[in-house]
C-alpha cells in the first residue's frame, strides 16, 4: 500500500503548516550506510598504509571530509525548492555537458574522467547523473495529463545520448548504463505508451546488432567488452580480482570473519577494496549477514524515494525521486553483482560506501534531492494538485 | 502520480534486483563458506623450507668419511619478491655476487615463478652475511639461512663408494624432486639417498598479495639425514688406494718407460696399451662385509658439491667417477682355476690322462684336441709356452698351468657333453655366486657372465654381436673349446671384482656365499638405531667338503709361499706371517677391437692382471682382490699390489709396490 499514491485521510492545517518533515528512514539508512562505509574503508586501507610507513587513518580521515560535505550537501538538496531547481536544470545540465567536455579536452591520458581541481580530482560523471535526472524529469514532466508525446520522449533520449557520447570517449561504460537504466526506469514512470516502450526497447536491440555489424565488436568478445571499456579494470587482472573477491566474499561465510578480520581485503588480494570492492570487505568480515543488513538498508532507501515519488507534489518532483531512486538501485545492483560474479566489473561504486569525494557528495546531493520530495510532498491526492 | 501501477512496478523490480543480490551471496557465503576459507587461507601463507644437513656416513671406527659444515646461503625467496622490487633486487644482487644480471635475473624470476626458494650465493663468507644482514630492508626476499655443505675429509679416498651429489636431473624432477633439492647422484649418497636427505624445514610467512611478508607465522625446523655407519676401515682404504695407485704407475712404466696417459677417446689421444685403472677391494670371509674398496683413478667428491662446470668434469679421468669394483666386467682368467679345481676335486673328475685328480700329468705347453670337433678351437696354449713338468692338481693350481685344467676340462667334456651335466663347472661357478648380482648396497652393480650352450643358441638366434658370426654356420654354437675357454676363466666369462671376492670368500670359508655389504648400521644423528644391515647368506654350497676346502687353502699358500708359485716374487721380502698369504694370480687376455685411422679394424691383445690374495690362510678372515685393467701379467703387477694390503692385514710393515715376476 506505500505505493500506492492515494491518501485518503483527511489534510489538515497543520500538515500543512509543517511543511518541512524528514524521512527519518531515508535519513537513518543514509547515515548507517556513511558510517559503515568509514569503518570498512578504515579496514580495508589501514594495512597497506601502515605497510607503506603511512598513517593508518589517511585515507578514511579523507572520506570523512567528505561524508562532512556530504551530509551539508544532502541537507542543502533536501531544503531545495522545485520550481527554482526546475528553472535552474537548463543551467546544471550545461555546466554538466561543459565539464565532460572539459574532462576530455584537459586530459591528454587514455583514461579521462577526472578533472584535478587542487585538493582533490573532480569527476564530472557524477554530477552528470544528477544533471540527467534533473533534465529528464523536467522534459518528461510537460507531458501531464496526457500521454507521453513521441516528441517527448525523442527529446529525453536525445538528452540522454549527449552526456552518454561525451562519458563513452573518456570511456566509462558503467557510467553509460547508469544513464540508460535511469532513463528507461523514468520514461516507464512517466507515463510511455507500451508502443513507445517497446520503440525504445527495440531501438536499444538495433543499436546494439549494428554495432557488432560494424564488426568493432565480435561476439565472443561480448564478455570482455565491459571490462575493456573500463580501464580502471586492467584487462589481465580482471579475471585475478573477481576470483579473489569472490573468495573473499565466500570466505565470509554466515558471520562473516569479524571486523577487522578480513585476511584477503586486508592483505590487498582483492584490489581497489576501498573503493569499487568495498563490499568485499563487508562480506568477508561481516559475513552474510552484514552484506544482507547493507542491502536491506538500500532498500529501505529505495522504498523510501519510491513512497516519496508516489506523494510528489508534482510530476517533476515525482520523476526526480524515482529517477535517483532508480541510480542507486542500479548503483548498488552493478557494484555488489561485480564482487559475486554476477555483473561484469564496470568500476561503478558502491553509493555511499566507497572511497571517493565527487561520488560521495554526487549520491548525498541525489538522495538529497529525493528527500526533498518527500519533505515537500503533497499533502492531499496528487491527482488534485497543479 | 499518474498511474500508479508503473511505481509499482518499478518498485517490483528494484525488489527483484535486491533479491537476486541476496540469493547470489547466500549462494557464494553461506553454501560453501569452508571451501572459500581454505582457499583464502593457501593463498596467503608461504611456506619456505629450509635444507636438512645431509646424513654423515662414518667408517667403522666412526671416522667420518662425509659429513656437513655449517655455511650460511643468501637465497632468494620468490613467493616473497613483490614485482615492483624485482628490477632493483636484480641490480643489487648482481653487484653483490658478482654475477650478471641476466644470471641473476634468470635465477630472480624463477624462484618466482614457482613461488620457490633459490640460491643466490651458497657458502657466503662471514662479511658478505654480515653486509646482507645489515642491508635487509634493501634486499628484499632475499635471507641468509643456514645451508649446510657437504664434506668429504678424506677427499678422494673411497669416493667410488661414497659417490657424490648433485641438482636433481629432469628424470629425478619427474619423480618429484624439487630443482632446488640435493640428491645422491651415485654411490651410497644414492643408494641411501632417502636416509641421508633428511627432512627439510618449513618457514611459513603471511604474505599480501603483493608477497609482501607481514608476519612469521612458525617455523619447523629441518631433521638432519641418518647417520651410516659403514664395515669399510679408511686406514686399509688408503692403503688400498695407495697400492693401487703404485701398482698403476708401476704398470705404466713397464709399458712405457716414460709412463703412459690412457687419455680419452672423445679428444682422440686414447692410448689404448696404457694401463687404465687399478681396482681393489678387501671383503670379510665369514660375513661378506666390505672391509676397502677402490677403482683408481677416482676423484674428490668435494668438487660436486658446490657445482661441477664442464671444463672440470672434462678434465677427470675417464672413468674415475664409476666403481669398476661393482660396475666391471672382467675375465677372472686364472683366477677362475679356484673354482675349477674346485669343481674337479667334489666332482672327482680327473685329467684325461689321469685316474685321479692326485695323479700327476705332464704340463705340456701346448695342448691339440682335434676330438674338439669343427669349428672349436682345437689348439690351446700353456701361457708358459713350454712343457711345465708333471702336475697334480694341486701344482697345477700353484703353477696355474692351463693345460691340467685343460685336461679336466677334456674330460668333462667328453663325458657329459649333451646331458643335464653338461654345466656342472657352470653350476659351481653358479652357486658361489658368478653370473648374477650379489645385491651389494651399490648402485649400478652388474652381473658379469657364465656362458654356457644356452647362452650362446641365444646369442645365435639373437645374432648377437658377442658371438663370433662364424659359428652361426655349425648345428650348435657352443663347443668344446669353450668350455675349455671357460673353465680358465677366459672366453665369455666375466666377473665384477666383487664377485670373485665373495666366489673366493665363499670357497675358502666352507661354502657361504655372503651378499656383500657396506653399511652397518644407519642411525639417528642422535645415535638412535634406525635400521640394521645384518649379513646376509646368499647361499651355502653343500657339496662343498672341509678336505677340499682345506686343500684348496694349502694350495693358494703355495703360490705364494712356495718359489715356484706364480706369486712367488711378488712377495718376496713380505716380512713375517708370509705362510698366512696365500692367493692366485690371473692374466687375462683381451681382444680389443678398435679402428685405426684408416678405419680398417685392427685385433689389439691387451691383458689384464688379477690377484685374488687370502688372509690368513689358515683361518681367513679377508680376500683381497685386486685389477689392473691392462696392467700386463697377474704376478708381475696385480699380487705386487695387493701385497701392501695384505701386509696391513697382517701388521706387517706396508713396503711399496714393486714388479714380480712375469707369471700367469
Amino acid at each position: 500500500m506505500v505505493l500506492t499514491a492515494r491518501r485518503t485521510e483527511p489534510v489538515t492545517l497543520l500538515q500543512r503548516e509543517r511543511a518541512l518533515r524528514p524521512d527519518l528512514g531515508l535519513i537513518l539508512s543514509y547515515l548507517a550506510l556513511s558510517g559503515l562505509g568509514l569503518v570498512m574503508i578504515y579496514s580495508a586501507s589501514a594495512p597497506r598504509l601502515l605497510a607503506e610507513g603511512r598513517s593508518p587513518t589517511e585515507l578514511v580521515r579523507r572520506q570523512l571530509l567528505f561524508v562532512v560535505i556530504g551530509i551539508g550537501a544532502f541537507i542543502l538538496a533536501s531544503l531545495a525548492e522545485h520550481r527554482a531547481l526546475r528553472m535552474l536544470t537548463p543551467i546544471v545540465y550545461g555546466v554538466s555537458l561543459a565539464t565532460l567536455v572539459a574532462v576530455l579536452v584537459l586530459n591528454d591520458d587514455s583514461v579521462r574522467r577526472w578533472i584535478d581541481i587542487g585538493v582533490f580530482r573532480f569527476q564530472p560523471s557524477e554530477m552528470a547523473k544528477i544533471a540527467v535526472i534533473l533534465a529528464l524529469a523536467a522534459t518528461l514532466a510537460r507531458s501531464y495529463d496526457k500521454a507521453m508525446r513521441w516528441q517527448e520522449m525523442a527529446q529525453a533520449i536525445i538528452l540522454v545520448l549527449i552526456p552518454a557520447a561525451l562519458i563513452f570517449l573518456q570511456p566509462d561504460l558503467g557510467t553509460m548504463l547508469v544513464f540508460a537504466f535511469v532513463a528507461v526506469v523514468m520514461v516507464f514512470s512517466a507515463g510511455t505508451t507500451w508502443r513507445q516502450f517497446a520503440f525504445l526497447g527495440l531501438s536499444a536491440v538495433v543499436a546494439s546488432v549494428s554495432l557488432f555489424e560494424v564488426g568493432a565488436i565480435k561476439e565472443y568478445q561480448v564478455s570482455r567488452i565491459t571490462a575493456f571499456l573500463d580501464p580502471s579494470a586492467d584487462l589481465a587482472n580482471t579475471g585475478y580480482n573477481l576470483a579473489q573477491s569472490k573468495i573473499a566474499i565466500g570466505s565470509g561465510g554466515l558471520f562473516g570473519r569479524g571486523l577487522f578480520q578480513g585476511q584477503q581485503t586486508n592483505l590487498s588480494f582483492v584490489p581497489e577494496q576501498s573503493t569499487d570492492f568495498i563490499f568485499t570487505a563487508i562480506g568477508e568480515q561481516l559475513g552474510f549477514v552484514g552484506a544482507t543488513v547493507v542491502i536491506a538498508l538500500f532498500a529501505v532507501i529505495t522504498w523510501r524515494l519510491l513512497v516519496a515519488a508516489a506523494n510528489g507534489r508534482d510530476r517533476f518532483s515525482q520523476l526526480i525521486a524515482v529517477g535517483v531512486a532508480a541510480m542507486i538501485v542500479f548503483h548498488a545492483f552493478v557494484n555488489i553483482g561485480m564482487t559475486v560474479r554476477l555483473t561484469p566489473v564496470t568500476g561503478l561504486p558502491l553509493p555511499f560506501l566507497s572511497a571517493g569525494g565527487t561520488a560521495y557528495v554526487a549520491m548525498s546531493v541525489a538522495i538529497g534531492l529525493g528527500h526533498s520530495v518527500w519533505m515537500r510532498r503533497s499533502p492531499v491526492p496528487v491527482d488534485a494538485d497543479l | 502520480m499518474k498511474s500508479a501501477w508503473r511505481l509499482g512496478a518499478v518498485g517490483f523490480l528494484f525488489l527483484t534486483m535486491f533479491g537476486i543480490l541476496t540469493l547470489q551471496l547466500w549462494r557464494v557465503q553461506v553454501v560453501p563458506a569452508e571451501d572459500f576459507a581454505a582457499q583464502a587461507e593457501a593463498l596467503q601463507v608461504r611456506p619456505v623450507y629450509t635444507p636438512a644437513p645431509r646424513g654423515q656416513i662414518v667408517d667403522r671406527a666412526g671416522r667420518q668419511l662425509a659429513g656437513t659444515r655449517p655455511a650460511l646461503a643468501a637465497v632468494v625467496d620468490g613467493s616473497l619478491v613483490p614485482e615492483t622490487a624485482v628490477d632493483e633486487l636484480v641490480s643489487l644482487l648482481a653487484a653483490f655476487t658478482g654475477l650478471s644480471a641476466a644470471e641473476v635475473d634468470e635465477i630472480v624470476m624463477d624462484a618466482r615463478d614457482r613461488g620457490d626458494r633459490r640460491v643466490i650465493m651458497s657458502d657466503l663468507p662471514d662479511d658478505k652475511a654480515v653486509y646482507l644482514a645489515e642491508h635487509r630492508e634493501e634486499f628484499v626476499g632475499v635471507s641468509v639461512i643456514p645451508v649446510p655443505q657437504r664434506t668429504y675429509p678424506y677427499g678422494n679416498l673411497a669416493s667410488g663408494i661414497l659417490g657424490y651429489i648433485g641438482r636433481p636431473d629432469p628424470v629425478d624432477i619427474e619423480e618429484g624432486a624439487k630443482p632446488t633439492d640435493i640428491l645422491g647422484k651415485a654411490g651410497l649418497e644414492a643408494q641411501y639417498d632417502s636416509e641421508l636427505q633428511g627432512t627439510e624445514g618449513q618457514i611459513k610467512f603471511r604474505v599480501d598479495a603483493f608477497r609482501t611478508v607481514l608476519e612469521v607465522m612458525g617455523e619447523d625446523f629441518p631433521d638432519p639425514g641418518n647417520t651410516l655407519i659403514l664395515e669399510l676401515d679408511i686406514e686399509l682404504q688408503a692403503v688400498l688406494e695407495n697400492a693401487l695407485r703404485e701398482g698403476l704407475e708401476l704398470a705404466r712404466a713397464e709399458y712405457n718407460e716414460e709412463g703412459c696417459d690412457p687419455g680419452h677417446k672423445e679428444d682422440g689421444t686414447e692410448d689404448t696399451g696404457c694401463p687404465v685403472r687399478a681396482v681393489g677391494l678387501v671383503q670379510n670371509v665369514n660375513d661378506g662385509s666390505i672391509v676397502a674398496m677402490a677403482s683408481v683413478p677416482n676423484f674428490d667428491p668435494t668438487i660436486f658439491v658446490a657445482g661441477l662446470d664442464q671444463a672440470a668434469f672434462d678434465a677427470l679421468p675417464e672413468g674415475a667417477l664409476i666403481n669398476f669394483a661393482v660396475t666391471g666386467q672382467y675375465a677372472p682368467a686364472s683366477t677362475f682355476k679356484a673354482l675349477t679345481y674346485v669343481m674337479a676335486m667334489e666332482e672327482a673328475i680327473a685329467p684325461e690322462g689321469a685316474s685321479s685328480v692326485e695323479d700327476e700329468i705332464l704340463c705340456a705347453g701346448r695342448l691339440a684336441r682335434a676330438e674338439l670337433g669343427e669349428g672349436s678351437q682345437q689348439v690351446f696354449q700353456n701361457w708358459t709356452r713350454q712343457d711345465d713338468g708333471l702336475q697334480d692338481i694341486h701344482d697345477a693350481l700353484m703353477r696355474s698351468c692351463n693345460t691340467y685344467f685343460w685336461e679336466i676340462t677334456y674330460a668333462l667334456w667328453d663325458q657329459y657333453k649333451n646331458t643335464d651335466q653338461e654345466n656342472l663347472l657352470q653350476d659351481w661357478a653358479r652357486q658361489v655366486g658368478f653370473g648374477d648380482k650379489t645385491n651389494i648396497d651399490l648402485p649400478t652393480e652388474r652381473k658379469g657372465l657364465v656362458p654356457d650352450r644356452e647362452l650362446f643358441e641365444t646369442w645365435a638366434a639373437d645374432k648377437d654381436p658377442r658371438l663370433d658370426p662364424s659359428r652361426l654356420d655349425f648345428a650348435s654354437p657352443w663347443f668344446g673349446g669353450d668350455l675349455f675357454q671357460a673353465a680358465v676363466g677366459q672366453g665369455s666369462m666375466l666377473s665384477t671384482p666383487v664377485q670373485l671376492a665373495t666366489a673366493y670368500a665363499a670357497l675358502v670359508n666352507g661354502g657361504t656365499v655372503w651378499q656383500p655389504r657396506l653399511v652397518d648400521e644407519i642411525r639417528t644423528e642422535d645415535g638412535e638405531l634406525v635400521t640394521e644391515n645384518p649379513p646376509t647368506v646368499l647361499n651355502v654350497v653343500e657339496d662343498l667338503s672341509a678336505s677340499t676346502v682345506r686343500a684348496l687353502r694349502n694350495d693358494l699358500r703355495r703360490v705364494v709361499n712356495d718359489p715356484r708359485g706364480t706369486a712367488y716374487s711378488a712377495f718376496e721380502g713380505f716380512g713375517d706371517n708370509l705362510e698366512q698369504v696365500g692367493g692366485k694370480t690371473g692374466t687375462a687376455e683381451v681382444i680389443k677391437r678398435r679402428e685405426d685411422d684408416d678405419g680398417n679394424v685392427i685385433q689389439e691383445a691387451v691383458t689384464t692382471a688379477l690377484f685374488v690374495g687370502v688372509a690368513p690362510v689358515d683361518n681367513p678372515e679377508w680376500v683381497v682382490v685386486v685389477i689392473v685393467e691392462r696392467g700386463g701379467s697377474g704376478g708381475a703387477v696385480a699380487a705386487p699390489t695387493a701385497r701392501p694390503v695384505l701386509q696391513h692385514l697382517l701388521d706387517q710393515p706396508v713396503t711399496a709396490v714393486s714388479l714380480g715376476e712375469e707369471a700367469d
